[in-house]
């Protein structure tokens, strides 16, 4: 296993390597033809075998979605976006029951992603549900989990198995109707994760998710739900790869966590989506719903994002404090390199009592990227004796990128106390000659600097998803220096 | 296309409007401000803002002027006073005693006639085809107001004092300011608006500096608090210029501050300072816009807010870097200490850049009196009012600090924060 | 003059810092209060300067008969207690002569004295604070604003001389202090040391009472004294280290 501080060795190996994910896996797809109406959501939700309520919530949400507006208040171009161009639904042929039965072109795909599954994956101590397009289509560590009564599975499972708490909570933290993309997301997922960590359980393992996009045309509409019942803990894993395109594609996913009474979730991503080539042809567009709510008293919340990949990135992780002494936190890193553009945040509604956030957001903007840090921290007239905290660093390199601040703060309480501070700098020529003084190429000095800035961001996450982000970083900045 | 509801009133005054050598760009503006109609909160500089109070029609009028007295807001030392009263000029109340040369200060309604080329310059597209509705309607509506233009070279002796008084019931005022300062030239202007009732006062103030010039803007709004006050700055900073703005907000039950600040050359430099206090249901809102179109510029913003019983205040900063404005240097801070449980706060300090060799920073806070600070006074035997006095009183003067130069217009200031803190608290 | 009696003190999470303090000063006396860490040495400081944050859940507390408990921290300034902080608290635009003097004119009310005008006031500061070795630039800026941790100490016992207390409360004066200026301080304090005025010292360490010799020392641990004596119990407890309270104990 390396360790973060070995970075500049992988990076270095890592060097002008490009876009290391870009290969399509050849597999038979059970697709729908492009388009979208009620029809397309009466499919999907058959072919997944769902119950009548299910169907019924999808359809709420579609026709809710219909009277809805693509958002434009975000600083990013985005060229209009044909709904009806893109399938709805694309699943693996046969679905296997065990990873023997697994297809093994699939395996190889993840073993070229480095995904651990089997062997690999008992040895990182993960347990993967991996999500191929849109179907889960392998668990390991099931029965280990099950002892401990903790419940991870595939979303669709879920609904089969557990219907009485994913009924309970589906929706309950971003509303169908939410905004544009969670009323499209609601009315098409098409799988995703779900997880439940009783009372008091502590879970041993990092549970993770990889999500790629595969088959042409398809969109990806994955729907997570996480509940950490009372005292207990979880840290959940979600990583993207995929393969190269040219077409853009859309990508709408929702999370919702719910913390109850003192329990804890750590949820951490790294988004290595295909962000396009230099002159901006392809790339994911990302538009994401995720929210937690913090439903007990000390119940605990915290994203971690490294967001590298993406034509575009539309995402702010949020956190609704509702239990006193409730915490919520939000530590990103995002990069937008050559047409890039991320216009990303959070949002913290403090609305119990001694109630705490933490945000640290660190933006690099290089070639023509665009980086937009948008916030929000309300502190509602119950929040007595709130706290938040907010810091967010920019970073420049090259003259024809942007970054962009836009925070809000709303202060409806006398006692609570919100401090914000922001710089926006380019990378210090003094930094850099120093390092090349010391003999580190220009790309490594600034990967160097670079990994420093991020280093509050990057220690938040765990030890495996820091080593790969930091060579993430190192490979999107590639030919951002001269 | 349609005239929004809420312009129609004001038809009929724009219709009584005398033709002046501005009428046809007056057309245009009340035609931007039948389209535009009043900004809603869908409106991102307006989202705080609650226009309730512009419910009703405040229309121009010709109300007999009364007789003020502005004694307790006039400045103590020399200075050239233009007085207004309810949007038109007092000479009797004014004096401005003989002018350096190179110096003209007139009102704008006496400039008009004559002056084909000064008038000109009163207006501009932001009016007739930008975005606000309200300069808009300014400028179709204007009667008054002030131009000061100095020659190149000339350094004005003594700040030029304009104080507005407003006392008409249910009117409008609009007031069309000039300021051009010619090359290397420095003047201080000190605006003061008070008054007495529900009013309506919508002051456009458009700024040239010239290169190396100089502008030390300072205003002083203490309105009525059952009045409306709306401030709009539209300046341009050419080569090395200066200007230095603050705004101490102490009135108006709804009130606005808009500076927008463009950079015309390099090496300018501009500093935005104010404080609000607010109490009672008072809304008070500072905004700054910033464009840095030219490299090697410097903005220094420190806005700091004290708001007490169901108060609402609001900062609204922008600044933009455009791409070719290296060596940029701008930093935004906004502080504000919230008093009551009902009053509240909205701060949203916004940076937007697209250069890279730039030093641009900003912060912002919300919070209560420091505690350790006020039981380090008590526990040297100070009362918690005086140490809660004392601290508003620091908290304030933070900012107007800022203001460099003209102590005298820093003590006047100062003065009238501390008025402000001897009116007795509401308790909450 | 300061009588606290069974006196139990929580911190506003509920822990139940003092428990059970027991402790008689008289005028003229110097006690020293040791005792490691968290033992609740600078609790009772606060408690007895009215620092909100705490509360008093048991026993009572009188200054000169009078019971100092009901009173706000400030009123407790004026009747004569004055606490030299731990930490000097920054207050950046509140000027240090004017708050000096905002405090000083409060205290001299209080005693039925009449206000000092600028002329008075300047005076009695040079004279201050040429003992204390202060740059008089010091007092042109806020309130601690830029001191350094040497300075901020010396400004407290300056602010102790000029207020003339009955009662100081020195909590760690000693932290942070190099010898030259734990020197320094240590005179300024006992250039006021009188028969009419009493201190208590709070300190971790034996070597403040190098230079200023206490009357009493007591030892300070989990919320009690639990050890008093002259002034050579506080060499055996640097001979042996708090841990032999734990002996004693055993």
């Amino acid at each position: 296993m390396t360790s973060p501080d070995d970075s500049l060795d992988t990076i270095h190996a890592l060097t002008g390597e490009g876009y290391k994910y870009g290969f399509v896996t050849d597999i038979e797809s059970d697709s729908l033809p492009p388009g979208l109406d009620e029809s397309t959501v009466r499919f999907i939700s058959a072919k997944k075998q769902e119950p009548e309520w299910l169907l019924e919530w999808r359809l709420q949400a579609f026709r809710h979605w219909l009277t809805m507006e693509n958002p434009d208040w975000a600083k990013l171009k985005v060229a209009p976006i044909d709904y009806q161009a893109s399938s709805y639904y694309s699943a693996p042929k046969e679905g296997p029951k065990s990873l023997d039965e697994v297809d093994p072109e699939l395996l190889k795909t993840y073993e070229k992603l480095g995904i651990p599954l089997g062997e690999r994956a008992a040895l990182a101590g993960i347990a993967v549900d991996a999500v191929f397009d849109s179907v889960s289509v392998a668990t390991t560590f099931k029965s280990k989990l099950n002892e401990m009564g903790i419940i991870f599975c595939s979303f669709g499972e879920a609904v089969r198995e557990h219907p009485e708490l994913v009924r309970k909570y589906l929706g309950s933290v971003v509303p169908q109707g939410d905004n544009f993309f969670s009323a499209l997301n609601s009315a098409v997922f098409s799988d995703g994760s779900f997880a439940y960590i009783p009372p008091g359980i502590r879970c041993p393992m990092e549970l993770s998710t990889y999500f790629r996009i595969n088959a042409a045309k398809s969109g990806q509409f994955e729907r997570t739900l996480l509940i950490c019942d009372k005292g207990s803990y979880v840290s959940y894993l979600e990583g993207c790869t995929a393969p190269m395109r040219d077409e853009n594609q859309l990508h709408a996913a929702v999370v919702e966590l719910i913390a109850l009474e003192d329990a804890e979730i750590k949820y951490s991503t790294v988004q290595n989506w295909y962000p396009g080539d230099a002159q901006g042809k392809g790339g994911i567009y990302n538009f994401v719903t995720k929210r937690g709510a913090c439903r007990g008293d000390r119940a605990k919340i915290s994203w971690t994002q490294v967001e590298t990949g993406s034509a575009i990135t539309w995402k702010y992780p949020s956190c609704l404090l509702e239990g006193d002494g409730s915490v919520g936190a939000f530590y990103s890193v995002a990069i937008t390199n050559n047409m890039q553009q991320a216009d990303t945040g959070t949002k913290m509604i403090h609305l119990g009592k001694n109630t705490t956030s933490t945000i640290i957001s660190k933006g690099i903007s290089a070639g023509r990227g665009q980086n937009t840090y948008r916030g929000l921290v309300r502190m509602q007239p119950k929040a007595q004796n709130a706290r938040n905290f907010t810091q967010c660093d920019s970073l420049l390199i090259g003259d024809r990128c942007g970054a962009h601040t836009v925070p809000y703060i709303e202060v409806r309480n006398p006692s609570a106390r919100c401090e914000h501070e922001a710089t926006t700098s380019k990378i210090s020529d003094d930094q850099m000659f120093y390092c090349q003084q010391r003999g580190l190429s220009k790309e490594d000095a600034l990967s160097l600097i670079v990994n420093g800035f991020c280093k509050e961001v990057l220690k938040e996450l765990p030890m495996e998803f820091a080593v790969e982000a930091q060579k993430l970083l190192a490979v999107s900045l590639e030919g951002s220096v001269g | 296309m349609t005239a929004k509801p809420e312009t129609a009133p004001y038809r009929a005054a724009f219709t009584a409007h005398p033709a002046d050598a501005l009428a046809d760009q007056r057309k245009s503006a009340f035609a931007r401000f039948e389209t535009l109609g009043f900004p809603t909160r869908r409106e991102e500089a307006w989202r705080f803002t609650n226009l309730r109070p512009l419910q009703q029609a405040y229309l121009p009028g010709t109300a007999t002027a009364s007789k003020p007295d502005i004694a307790a807001y006039a400045f103590d030392g020399e200075s050239y006073r233009l007085v207004f009263v309810n949007g038109r000029f007092a000479p009797d109340l004014s004096h401005t005693g003989a002018l350096p040369k190179g110096v003209r200060l007139d009102n704008t309604a006496k400039l008009l006639p004559g002056h084909q080329d000064l008038a000109q310059s009163l207006l501009d597209d932001t009016d007739t085809a930008g975005g606000q509705g309200f300069a808009a309607l300014n400028a179709a509506l204007f009667a008054d107001g002030y131009v000061l233009v100095l020659e190149d070279g000339v350094t004005l002796d003594h700040p030029v004092e304009i104080v507005h008084w407003g006392d008409a019931p249910d009117q409008s005022f609009h007031l069309r300011n000039l300021i051009k300062l010619g090359t290397g030239s420095r003047a201080t202007i000190l605006e003061t608006y008070i008054g007495e009732g529900r009013y309506w006062t919508n002051a456009v103030t458009l700024v040239d500096v010239a290169a190396a010039a100089s502008l030390r803007h300072v205003k002083l709004q203490d309105e009525a608090t059952t009045a409306i006050h709306f401030g709009q700055v539209r300046g341009t900073l050419d080569r090395a210029a200066r200007y230095d703005g603050f705004v101490l907000t102490l009135g108006s039950e709804l009130s606005r501050h808009d500076s927008f600040i463009r950079y015309a050359g390099e090496n300018a430099e501009c500093g935005l300072f104010g404080a609000y206090l607010l109490r009672g249901a008072q809304e008070a809102t500072n905004m700054t816009v910033v464009d840095h179109a030219t490299p090697h510029c410097t903005t220094h913003e420190v806005f700091k807010g004290v708001v007490d019983e169901r108060a609402h205040g609001v900062f609204l900063g922008k600044i933009t870097v455009r791409e070719d404005a290296q060596k940029t240097n701008a930093n935004q801070l906004n502080k504000n200490l919230l008093l009551s449980a009902r009053a509240t706060v909205d701060t949203k300090p916004e940076l937007e850049i697209f250069a890279d060799d730039v030093k641009c920073s900003h912060g912002a806070t919300v919070g209560d009196l420091d505690e350790d600070a006020m039981f380090y006074l008590e526990a040297r035997g100070i009362s918690p009012d005086e140490a809660r006095r004392m601290l508003i009183e620091a908290f304030a003067a933070d900012a107007i600090d800022r203001l460099e130069g003209e102590p005298a217009l820093r003590a006047h200031l100062a003065a009238h924060v501390q008025r402000w803190l001897n009116v007795a608290r509401v308790p909450s | 003059m300061l009588n606290i009696k069974n006196l139990h003190a929580k911190i506003t999470d509920g822990r139940e810092i003092l428990k059970g303090i027991n402790l008689d000063v008289k005028p003229g006396e110097v006690h020293a209060i040791m005792g490691p860490n968290g033992s609740g040495k600078s609790t009772l400081a606060s408690v007895l300067a009215g620092r909100p944050g705490y509360e008093v859940t048991e026993g009572s507390v009188t200054f000169d008969g009078k019971d100092l408990l009901p009173l706000a921290a400030d009123e407790r300034a004026r009747e004569g207690i004055f606490l030299a902080f731990q930490y000097p608290v920054e207050i950046p635009g509140v000027n240090n002569m004017y708050f000096l003097r905002a405090a000083l004119n409060a205290v001299r009310r209080h005693r039925g004295q009449p206000d000092l005008d600028a002329g008075q006031f300047l005076k009695a500061v040079r004279a201050k604070l040429k003992e204390l070795e202060i740059n008089d630039d010091l007092l042109q800026r806020g309130v601690n604003v830029g001191f350094s941790g040497g300075e901020k100490k010396r400004n407290e016992i300056f602010q102790m001389a000029m207020l003339e207390p009955k009662l100081g409360l020195l909590d760690e004066t000693d932290s942070g202090l190099d010898i030259d200026a734990l020197r320094l301080v240590s005179n300024g304090i006992n250039k006021l040391r009188s028969p009419s005025r009493a201190m208590v010292l709070i300190t971790h360490y034996q070597r403040l009472l190098d230079y200023i010799e206490p009357d009493h020392i007591h030892v300070l641990s989990g919320g009690k004294i639990v050890m008093s004596g002259d002034k050579t119990l506080a060499a055996e407890l640097e001979k042996r280290g708090y841990a032999m309270l734990d002996e004693t104990a055993a």
